[in-house]
């Protein structure tokens, strides 16, 4: 440990050994720490445990942090408290948060946060419960999503004369779960259809099926643009529910109705199809 | 070259030629340094350029010709052979000159097309990334058109709720934007990827003439008098554009190059719409010339409104996986704790000093209120600031007053004296994060708009916060 301190210049096979020994140290201490919760937390040392204060306070951490990410895993909505360190910050810096967990190719990603305020708590010309709406002060969703509107739909900003105006938070969050999930989802849908294609990661290839790249056309995902070696082009476009909208292909003699009902594979009409069934065709093809 | 011209609205063709003495041409070559110069040629010598680059060459039935007949670059008799002549120039020292001169008076004395010149223009950009001074604008969908009563139309107004967002498509953009583009004027268009910034970047360069031929380009100096450049920028996945402020070649004043961007930022809008789907600009308060900056806060990115200390919920580089049963450790305290595991020497053992630990403090409220932004090499800072303080002068300093401010809509008679501060610098955030870290800013009482977190350049502070909070995108 003090070793790579004293150590001036060094040869450099010496300094791949100190850094191989340095991450050798790192995973010996994360698994050290999954190994010492694993224990805490379980039911059979509990018993042990409770004797010693020191031990038994750690263990009540463990075990709660257990739950939050119980909830998190399963409610994938959830809320917690913050501060606002700016001094002048509105409500004395009180800030809800709101972690929405996504999962993309079985993995959770860094969660999204959206980060509420209450601006109007101290405003004496608005009537008691609506001093207490909330407002989005700051989120990490990206600029894809619209959470600008969504906010002005569910949580709009309050007004004395229209007492029927109400926010509502639920709804609010499940929307923005449901756009960042769809959009990770034709994210997802993108990537396997690149991979049903044959296509690598930047590299050429899909002489399979001779296509030669399939990309994202907009922010949100919905258009997928899908170029063929031979100069055909198309546009697909993904709905909400995943499934193929629309469809066009063109070619150098204009619309090519043939080469769209190919990429379908027959499978029904623009409309009826997921852009799932459309990957599953192509990698079918692929294999072939 | 044909020889009449007729007034059209068509754009100007990649493929024009201008004379390559003239001052634009001269002025966006010069200005380029010896390698680049040598970079952008071989860039035109590429086979897919070619065709809008084509050089000089020796044609063929001159071959028995004397070769030397005064000709200082003699001209090449392929492609092939020019491209390996700048490669050799690649590799050998030389004057910036005489590149310079080989390109206008031999390769390319017959014109230099308008593509090229974008293609200069741009490698001007990738070599000076601060060049240019961009304003970032966000593209906001539009109601539909009501009528009133009376039938009559009502202004448009920006729908808040609409949950779309516009798309962007930049072959159907450039067609509609030259149907909005006035026919007094021409311009030429050229789309190009940024080398390595996810950015497509659109370079229209303006001239003053109803007419698309060489001939308007050649005679009564349009070119020189009255040619503009503006530059677009399309962040990828994000529904925001970027304008720079016009450069214009003439002796144009500084309201004509305001009205073409103005001109712009209301076409724009109206190429962008898609029938029955309008959409507008509106401003985000935010300019500045680093283009990397801006992409941070206006990208595809999750700091978008997360800037200063709330970027630690928008780092990815966090695993914060519900499946890991390890217990986190706060955002500061691993930092701290590996520091004085770090130095677990004796010597540091010993009670640090007090100008030790407030100094060590002074770190942490930096790191607490900026965050990992606003670090000096980061590269992505702004250049600078303007406030605007609308806050009532605080005369006692006291909690008393305090309160006077945050009911200040009733006191009338509060003293609000006109104050604007401007930061300067090359990255003003980072500035005022050293200051914090040296202890000379009081970091804990520091207001908010100083850590950048609202990721405006101008604004207006009113009780502390800055108003409007455009930049938390809403």
């Amino acid at each position: 440990m003090s070793s790579p301190l004293r150590t001036s210049p060094q040869p450099p096979t010496l300094d791949d050994e100190i850094s191989a020994l340095q991450s050798k140290i790192t995973t010996l201490k994360s698994a050290l720490a999954l190994q010492a919760s694993t224990l805490l937390t379980s039911p059979s040392t509990l018993a042990l445990l409770s004797s010693d204060p020191k031990l038994a306070s750690q263990s009540s951490l463990h075990q709660s942090h257990h739950l939050q990410t119980l909830y998190r895993t399963c409610a994938t909505l959830t809320l917690f408290r913050a501060q606002d360190p700016d001094p002048n910050a509105v409500d004395a810096g009180s800030i809800l948060g709101l972690r929405i967990e996504v999962v993309s190719r079985a993995k959770f990603l860094r969660p999204y946060y959206v980060l509420f305020n209450r601006p109007w708590a101290s405003s004496s010309s608005l009537p008691g419960p609506q001093r207490k709406w909330l407002r989005v002060h700051r989120h990490t969703v990206p600029s894809c999503i619209p959470l600008s509107g969504l906010a002005a739909r569910y949580l709009p900003s309050p007004d004395k004369d229209d007492t029927r105006r109400k926010q509502d938070l639920g709804k609010f969050a499940r929307g923005v779960r449901r756009e960042v999930v769809r959009y990770h989802a034709r994210l997802g849908t993108v990537a396997d259809l690149r991979k049903a294609a044959g296509l690598g990661r930047g590299g050429d290839g899909g002489d399979k099926s001779g296509l030669v790249d399939i990309s994202p056309a907009d922010a949100e995902v919905r258009h997928v643009s899908v170029e063929w070696g031979d100069g055909r082009t198309g546009r697909l476009v993904i709905g909400d529910d995943g499934e193929v909208e629309k469809l066009v292909v063109v070619g150098e003699n204009g619309r090519d109705r043939e080469a769209g009902r190919e990429l379908l594979g027959g499978l029904g009409l623009a409309g009826t199809v997921k852009a799932e069934e459309v990957v599953r065709r192509l990698a079918g093809t692929g294999g072939a | 070259m044909s020889r009449i011209s007729v007034p059209t609205t068509a754009p100007l063709p990649s493929s024009l030629r201008v004379n390559p003495s003239s001052t634009t041409v001269t002025k966006i070559l010069s200005r380029l340094s010896r390698a680049s110069l040598i970079s952008v040629a071989l860039d035109w010598l590429d086979e897919d350029n070619l065709s809008l680059a084509t050089p000089y060459l020796r044609p063929d039935q001159d071959d028995d010709e004397e070769e030397d007949d005064g000709d200082f670059y003699p001209p090449a008799s392929s492609p092939e052979e020019l491209r390996e002549e700048y490669l050799s120039l690649q590799n050998r020292k030389g004057s910036k000159r005489d590149v310079l001169d080989r390109i206008t008076t031999g390769d390319w004395r017959h014109g230099v097309s308008l593509y090229q010149l974008a293609i200069a223009d741009l490698q001007y950009l990738y070599d000076h990334p601060t060049s240019h001074k961009w304003s970032a604008y966000n593209i906001v969908p539009l109601k539909a058109p009501t009528e009133d009563d009376d039938g009559e139309v009502q202004p448009l107004e920006a729908d808040k709720t609409s949950l779309t967002i516009p798309r962007f498509h930049p072959s159907l953009f450039l067609k509609s934007l030259q149907a909005h583009i006035l026919p007094d004027i021409k311009a030429h268009y050229n789309l190009d990827r940024h080398k390595t910034l996810p950015l497509l970047i659109l370079r229209i360069f303006v001239i003053d003439s109803p007419y698309n031929t060489s001939l308007s380009l050649f005679s009564n100096g349009n070119m020189d008098t009255g040619s503009k450049t503006i530059l677009i920028a399309f962040p990828d996945g994000s529904p925001n554009i970027f304008i720079s402020k016009p450069t214009s070649t003439g002796p144009t004043g500084a309201s004509e190059s305001k009205s073409l961007r103005a001109l712009l930022v209301e076409g724009i809008p109206k190429a962008l719409s898609l029938p029955r789907q309008r959409v507008t600009l509106q401003s985000t308060s935010l300019t500045t010339r680093n283009l990397e900056g801006l992409l941070n806060r206006r990208g595809a990115t999750r700091g978008n409104a997360a800037g200063g200390g709330w970027s630690i919920y928008a780092d990815e580089k966090v695993k914060e996986s519900p499946l890991s049963t390890v217990l986190p450790s706060p955002p500061l305290s691993d930092a701290t704790e590996e520091e004085e595991q770090g130095n677990g020497d004796k010597k540091r053992r010993e009670r640090p000093t007090v100008e030790e630990r407030v100094n060590k403090r002074a770190k942490l409220v930096a790191q607490a209120r900026f965050g990992d932004t606003a670090r000096v090499g980061d590269g992505k800072g702004v250049e600078r600031v303007d406030l605007v303080m609308e806050d009532p002068f605080e005369i006692g300093g006291d909690d008393a007053d305090r309160m006077d401010i945050e009911g200040a809509d009733d006191g009338e008679e509060a003293f609000r004296p006109n104050v604007r501060l401007t930061f300067h610098g090359n990255h003003v955030f980072a500035g005022i994060r050293q200051l914090v870290e040296c202890g000379v800013i009081d970091g804990e009482k520091m207001p908010g708009w100083m850590t950048g977190e609202e990721g405006v350049t101008v604004g207006a502070v009113r009780n502390g916060r800055i108003r409007g909070h455009k930049g938390s995108g809403l």
